[in-house]
């Protein structure tokens, strides 16, 4: 007992923990920057902003193949951590570019913005390298509550009101949900470490029939597919994504979800390893459910946010498929195409983000009509953004479909890679017809509105290349993710 | 498999990357429409001397003609591997003279212009992939590569319905191939499984031990990309409509160069990856053949639409090229891919004329066309020319695939012979009920009266000199074919 | 005689906390909350950790209580007419009977009661329980604890960007 200070220093190691302790104190020093500017200048906090996912990254990066563990083992900077950790900080980069003048141009030109995304990202990254339980909830909890405030960001705004109330409402809710599976694993196992969890589920003689274990695995489990909006747990992800504002949605889309899929992997690919067969077969049924509803949902859709919300939800589905492999392919996977997908649906966002009026009441597809005439910049890297979602080569979206469903073939799962593929079919049709609209309808507006914002175009130049090569050489950072799985 | 030569300069490469550059340039200078007709027509006219200087070099060459090898994506073991063997370079030559042709068509092009030439171009790249690509994925990639501009062709530049007919074109074809995608993706696994290699070379894979049901699903996963391409009966709703809608350029490539693309893939990848299931599909394939054969004579004879005739007669042609395929021997095989050849230079001039035909009389409706001859006197004899070529009368280019693969045919199943030379009946009959309404009877009003301008005679006068040439004397072309056939035919194999 | 108390506890919880959704005046259901947070002290003092439930009452039943109560009062809300959650009273009710089954299933069973990890009874009565705490939160919980602070950072900031009148 005396010498509790000592123990306590032994197990801190500040290198686990560098990329998060980075981004937190940018996030603090622009909060108190941001005091001292007058109201509405928000430019120079958004720069700064990007310095410190700059300098993140760059201390991220230094981290590769050097894993540090910390914290009593609460946290690791492994290469996974790190890939995801990259991920979101790209996902976060992107949506700041584009923040910016969307902010001014609907009203809101709040500082705290920024600061908000920067621990958003910094939640994502303690999901992303925490290997207790306690970590991963807190960071998920961080990372929550910014999404929560920046959701319902517009307070002016209905929409905007409600997606922030109805996230918050089904977040808190999901959140007991996993809080409840973890109180159940730890009861059970006595720990909440990630290993430690594995290692007592392993001596139990029959752990897959321990209704404990069930229990605490499935409600956890829920906590999770609520965030990365799988079905049956994605009600909230098309209300939440068409009221928030644009920039937070693309985000949502990619680097929460990403930091989701991080934790789910690490949580159930070495505490529940043992159950591996029941999980499987429940991400069998969640995979092919969240695929489906999405897709077909989609169909129905008229606004083009909405409707990329909804296909959201689909590729949550497809990246699903790679935990289903439950092998090396398959997890590696998931990590190119939650990368992957940062760059085609963020990109995808962006166009947006400058094709709309203010209030976004144009973003139907009638509002795209002829857009890819009239702006043929917006209207190819469009056709880019959707090409690679549909998953045709040479984008993107295709090596990343090829590497997940390769893994489901490779497991054996080939009825789900022929459902998959179908899916890929149906979603043709949502994306096609916003093509059909850009090119083959004469231009009913002349988007004389559409500015085009330095700092907008350079994140969907930055989609674009990422999109093409990825799609073009993916080899290097295919290799990357293989190295990344634990 | 082991290069018998060594290209020194990447050749091959150049004739697929040559067009996509000239795609940029067009992009760049979209300013001036002037300026991106010359470009894309220099590019086409490049890619054409090339190909033909590598065809003049290659003559008695056996092996592959030309080869390339680079890494390209090393984690899943997928390469850069190009080889052109006596058939791709046959049918390289055709895509870069089809081209030529489509540009030129299209020469006043007012709309858009800089965009329509540039994915007319990139349509090139596509399919000049497709004819040589070895490596699995690297075909597919090229395969939904053709895909993405004809989209837009049909889509924007084409008739009034347009958009559905793009639409559905796009869903097809695109459905099909998404589970060629997977079968790909199986045997990759299976072969890597069994030997450690992961690899999608063509070759490679060629040596994966399957059983009988592995290899049927696998073979069917391929094959259905390959039949909504072709169209074989009942997959081929989507051609009339794609055909009919797209523009003058569109219809050329489409009935020219797409079509090939679905056979290309089964006498490459399909039969010598799965022969034992392809030996069992025989019958099928030839029962969906003579069917179409059939079917499509029989629609082709009550449309009212120039282009529909001409598109149901594609699919009756193509029913020809795919019966001789399940005949499986020879004679047929080379006789196919004459056809296919002959199919592709008559069709496309055929369509090449409609658009002529569209542009002075207004209208593609039989009911509103007629005395042509007397008006349009070269006109009217060019198109007289292609279609007794695509009826199939003898000492023009159609009639010496049509023999061969009817004389395949009887050879493998006297049956299957006779079935199809009266098909041959039925294209007559489509053929001169054209020719009857459009050149002959009373002259209808038409937009203008001026006979073949010079940029015409440029397009006419090589596809019709090459109808009579390989009408009269296809040697040259069947001495390209002999080797690479006999090839695949008895070991499945390539050099 | 401690699952009596335990069941009785239990069933007051449940039923205080239906009618925390279920009063129509909002007083009336912050007393109810009361009521629950106070059976929650309960729980943790018959599960040996009195520094929780010290913890419970001052915190939850004191601070945010008093807390709430006070921003009700300023609001003026009054009653409201009719309720208009009804869908969410019955999953309310519906939701809290499970995990109360759930909850004594396992308590019947025993599987809770069998001591897993390396915190026994024993352990608790010799370092005494406050002590453990201030242990487990410095030392190996000490990550987790720092990240709270980021969170509860974040939640007043977003506080403050949502309800400032003008921004």
């Amino acid at each position: 007992m005396e010498n509790l200070a000592q123990i306590a220093m032994e197990s801190v190691n500040f290198q686990a923990i560098m990329p998060s302790l980075v981004l937190c104190c940018f996030g603090m020093v622009l909060l108190l920057v941001s005091v001292f500017l007058e109201r509405g200048r928000t430019a120079p906090i958004c720069w700064l902003s990007i310095i410190g996912l700059v300098v993140t990254g760059i201390i991220s990066i230094n981290g590769w193949n050097d894993p540090q563990a910390g914290f009593a083992g609460g946290v690791v900077l492994d290469n996974f951590a790190t890939f995801f950790n990259l991920t979101c900080l790209i996902a976060a980069g992107l949506t700041i570019l584009m923040s910016d003048s969307y902010l001014h141009r609907e009203g809101y030109p709040v500082a705290e913005y920024y600061p908000l995304i920067l621990f958003t990202t910094a939640g994502a990254m303690w999901m992303a390298s925490g290997t207790d339980l306690m970590t991963i909830f807190l960071g998920l909890e961080v990372l929550s509550v910014s999404l929560y405030v920046l959701a319902g960001f517009f307070r002016g705004q209905l929409r905007s009101n409600e997606a922030g109330l109805k996230y918050f409402f089904l977040g808190a809710f999901s959140t007991g949900f996993m809080l409840y599976g973890v109180a159940l694993l730890y009861g059970v196992t006595g720990t909440t470490k990630v290993a430690g969890i594995a290692e007592a589920i392993r001596l139990m003689p029959d752990a897959s029939s321990n209704p404990m274990i069930i229990a605490g695995a499935i409600l956890l489990s829920i906590g999770f597919l609520f965030k990365i909006g799988a079905a049956p747990f994605h009600m909230w992800t098309p209300d939440v994504y068409q009221g928030a504002p644009t920039p937070i949605t693309a985000f949502m889309s990619a680097g929460p979800k990403a930091a989701a899929f991080a934790a789910f992997m690490r949580v159930t690919y070495i505490s529940l390893d043992s159950l591996q067969v029941d999980m499987s077969a429940m991400f069998w049924v969640l995979a092919v459910l969240t695929m489906t509803i999405g897709n077909f949902v989609a169909i129905a859709q008229k606004d083009v946010k909405r409707m990329l919300a909804f296909s959201s939800i689909s590729h949550a589905g497809y990246a699903l498929v790679g935990m289903v492999a439950w092998n090396e392919v398959g997890f590696s996977g998931i990590l190119f195409y939650m990368l992957v997908y940062t760059f085609m649906n963020i990109g995808a966002f962006a166009v947006l983000v400058l094709i709309g009026k203010q209030g976004e009441d144009n973003l139907t597809l009638d509002g795209m009509a002829g857009l890819g005439y009239k702006r043929p910049f917006l209207g190819v890297a469009m056709a880019i953004f959707l090409f690679s979602l549909m998953g045709l080569p040479p984008t993107a979206g295709f090596t990343g479909k090829f590497f997940i469903f390769a893994g489901a073939l490779k497991a054996g799962y080939v009825w789900l890679a022929i459902l998959g593929v179908l899916n890929s079919a149906v979603s043709l049709y949502y994306y096609l017809r916003v093509m059909v609209y850009m090119y083959f309808r004469d231009p009913v507006e002349d988007f004389s509105w559409v500015k085009m914002e330095m700092a907008t175009i350079v994140s969907i130049l930055i989609a674009i290349a990422g999109v093409l090569y990825l799609g073009v050489l993916p080899g290097p950072v295919m290799e990357l993710a293989k190295l990344s799985i634990f | 498999m082991t290069p018998d030569v060594a290209t020194p300069f990447p050749l091959l490469s150049l004739l697929l990357w040559l067009p996509l550059g000239g795609t940029l340039l067009c992009l760049l200078l979209r300013h001036s429409s002037n300026l991106c007709r010359w470009i894309s027509l220099l590019t086409t006219l490049t890619v054409l001397v090339v190909a033909l200087g590598m065809a003049v070099s290659s003559i008695g060459g056996s092996g592959w003609l030309f080869y390339e090898d680079a890494a390209w994506i090393e984690p899943f073991g997928i390469r850069y591997t190009l080889g052109m063997d006596g058939i791709s370079l046959l049918l390289v030559l055709l895509t870069a003279l089809l081209q030529v042709a489509a540009i030129l068509i299209s020469w006043r092009q007012k709309q858009r212009p800089a965009l329509f030439y540039a994915l007319v171009l990139v349509m090139e790249t596509g399919i000049i992939g497709v004819f040589l690509s070895l490596d699995l994925i690297l075909f597919y990639l090229f395969w939904e590569l053709m895909l993405i501009p004809m989209f837009f062709l049909i889509g924007v530049w084409g008739h009034e319905n347009r958009v559905y007919a793009a639409v559905k074109f796009f869903f097809f074809t695109l459905a099909g191939s998404l589970f060629l995608l997977l079968a790909i993706i199986w045997l990759y696994l299976l072969h890597g499984g069994q030997t450690g290699d992961y690899s999608f070379a063509l070759d490679a894979l060629r040596q994966t031990v399957l059983t009988p049901g592995q290899e049927m699903i696998l073979y069917i996963g391929f094959m259905l990309a390959f039949i909504v391409k072709v169209p074989l009966f009942p997959f081929h709703t989507w051609l009339p409509d794609a055909h009919t809608e797209a523009p003058p350029a569109g219809s050329v490539d489409l009935a020219g160069l797409l079509l090939k693309t679905g056979v290309y893939g089964m006498i490459r990848f399909a039969f010598p990856l799965f022969p034992a299931a392809a030996q069992k599909s025989l019958p099928f394939l030839a029962i969906l053949a003579l069917v179409g054969i059939f079917y499509a004579a029989w629609i082709a004879y009550v449309q009212t639409d120039m282009k529909r005739v001409i598109a149901y007669s594609s699919v009756a042609h193509l029913g020809f090229v795919i019966l001789g395929l399940a005949a499986w021997n020879q004679l047929a095989w080379e006789g196919s891919l004459l056809l296919m050849i002959n199919h592709g230079i008559t069709t496309g001039g055929l369509f090449v004329m409609i658009a002529m035909i569209q542009d002075r009389s207004g209208t593609r409706e039989l009911g509103k066309l007629g005395g042509l001859w007397t008006v349009f006197p070269n006109l009217s004899a060019f198109f007289l020319l292609f279609c007794l070529s695509s009826l199939g009368l003898p000492g023009l280019a159609n009639f010496a695939g049509e023999i061969l693969v009817l004389l395949g045919a009887f050879k493998a199943d006297p049956l299957w012979g006779g079935m199809a030379v009266a098909g041959v009946v039925f294209s007559a009959a489509y053929m001169l009920r054209v020719v009857q309404s459009a050149l002959w009877g009373e002259s209808k009003k038409l937009a203008r009266n001026d006979d073949l301008a010079v940029r015409e005679w440029l397009i006419l006068v090589p596809l019709a000199a090459l109808v009579v040439l390989l009408g009269v004397y296809p040697a040259p072309v069947l001495e390209f074919l002999r080797e690479p056939v006999s090839l695949l035919l008895e070991t499945g194999g390539m050099p | 005689m401690e699952a009596m108390l335990f069941y009785l506890v239990a069933l007051v919880s449940v039923i205080s906390a239906f009618f925390v959704t279920k009063c129509r005046n909002p007083i009336n259901s912050a007393l109810c909350l009361v009521t629950t947070f106070l059976c929650l002290a309960v729980f943790y003092v018959m599960l040996q950790a009195p520094f929780m439930a010290a913890i419970q009452i001052m915190v939850y039943a004191g601070a945010i209580m008093v807390l709430i109560i006070f921003v009700i009062m300023l609001l003026n809300i009054g009653s409201v007419g009719k309720s208009r959650y009804t869908h969410g009273v019955a999953g309310a009710i519906v939701l809290s009977f499970l995990s109360f089954i759930v909850a004594a299933k396992f308590i019947a069973g025993g599987t809770v009661s069998k001591a897993v990890g390396d915190i026994s009874a024993e352990v608790v009565q010799s370092y005494g329980h406050t002590e453990l705490i201030g242990k487990a939160m410095f030392t190996e919980f000490l990550l987790p604890f720092e990240i709270a602070s980021i969170l509860l950072l974040v939640a007043i900031v977003g506080a403050v960007i949502l309800s400032k009148r003008k921004v």
